[in-house]
């Protein structure tokens, strides 16, 4: 898959799994795992872009004697939720098109 | 390596990049291997669950801007020594026009991309311009004469075929040029994070 294209679809999809509520690196990960596999390497800078974009918030509370980030999705997280669903719609009647004219040249 | 070890050595691999980039990477994959720990994993397996150190420092280093990634290369890891500091003003006269001739060259050869792009289209505009030209010659210049009506019709036909055309090949070509920039980008970048590994 083209690198910036994957790039693209991994921030939506870290967006996706805080979109449900706040949650932190590891449970992430995890609940990409059946669907998409990430490491930690891979989901970091992710992060650290996606909050310079203010598509999210970090915030530090206190778990278990130490430290844990949680990250929650702002309004614009949001909307490039929304945003991506609307050109997977269109992407989706593409790739369509481009089905159809090799099944009927089979 | 056990999480201590692994700090050290992420530390190391960082070294010369600002203070805060440091500890909020220590600080992720630190809680990373917590929650790992937590979950009933072993600290060692935890720490290479993570992932290597070389493969991380890579991947943080490839994400950082070049002038940060400049400033950490050229920054000197120790106190410089008096006499390393006379060599280096000294020395000014040969490094420094080097360097910026060095930036001279990439940044020349990026600009070159990026002409033969606007190059390449303006070609298209052209032949596009040329086809209403045919178009106005024909129903304009010679109205009352029907070959020269025909000319200028075959003439505009001819030339706005060939810009579609060139449009099409064009597109094509400036997409390869664009990804040969991000391409080159990309090594500039390594150039500076494969010589830390080697240096380390």
């Amino acid at each position: 898959m083209d690198i910036q294209l994957k790039r693209g679809l991994l921030d939506v999809c870290v967006l996706a799994a805080i979109k449900p509520g706040d949650s932190y690196g590891y449970q992430i990960i995890r609940d990409m795992k059946p669907y998409v596999d990430i490491s930690e390497s891979t989901l970091y800078p992710i992060l650290r872009r996606l909050e310079t974009a203010e598509l999210l918030t970090v915030r530090s509370a206190e778990h278990n004697g130490r430290l844990r980030k949680y990250y929650s999705i702002t309004p614009s997280g949001l909307q490039r939720i929304e945003d991506f669903k609307q050109d997977w719609r269109e992407m989706e009647s593409i790739y369509r098109f481009v089905v159809r004219e090799e099944r009927e040249s089979q | 390596m056990n999480r201590e070890q692994f700090f050290q050595a992420l530390r190391a691999r960082l070294a010369g990049l600002p203070e805060a980039d440091i500890v909020s990477s220590l600080e992720y994959y630190g809680e990373m291997i917590d929650d790992r720990v937590e979950d009933g994993v072993p600290e060692e397996v935890a720490v290479a669950a993570v992932g290597s150190v070389d493969e991380i420092a890579g991947q943080i280093l490839m994400d950082m801007p070049l002038t940060k990634l400049v400033k950490a290369r050229v920054k000197p890891q120790r106190r410089l020594k008096a006499w390393e500091i006379v060599l280096l003003v000294v020395g000014s006269p040969v490094w420094l026009p080097l360097l910026i001739a060095l930036a001279a060259v990439v940044l020349a050869v990026y600009i070159t991309l990026w002409a033969v792009i606007v190059s390449l289209y303006a070609a298209v505009l052209s032949v596009a311009v040329a086809a209403i030209a045919c178009l106005i010659g024909g129903f304009v210049l010679s109205p009352l004469s029907l070959p020269g009506v025909l000319l200028g019709l075959g003439g505009a036909l001819v030339c706005a075929g060939l810009a579609v055309l060139m449009f099409l090949g064009c597109t094509a070509l400036a997409k390869c040029i664009v990804k040969l920039g991000q391409l080159l980008w990309q090594f500039i970048k390594s150039c500076f994070i494969g010589k830390r590994g080697k240096t380390e």
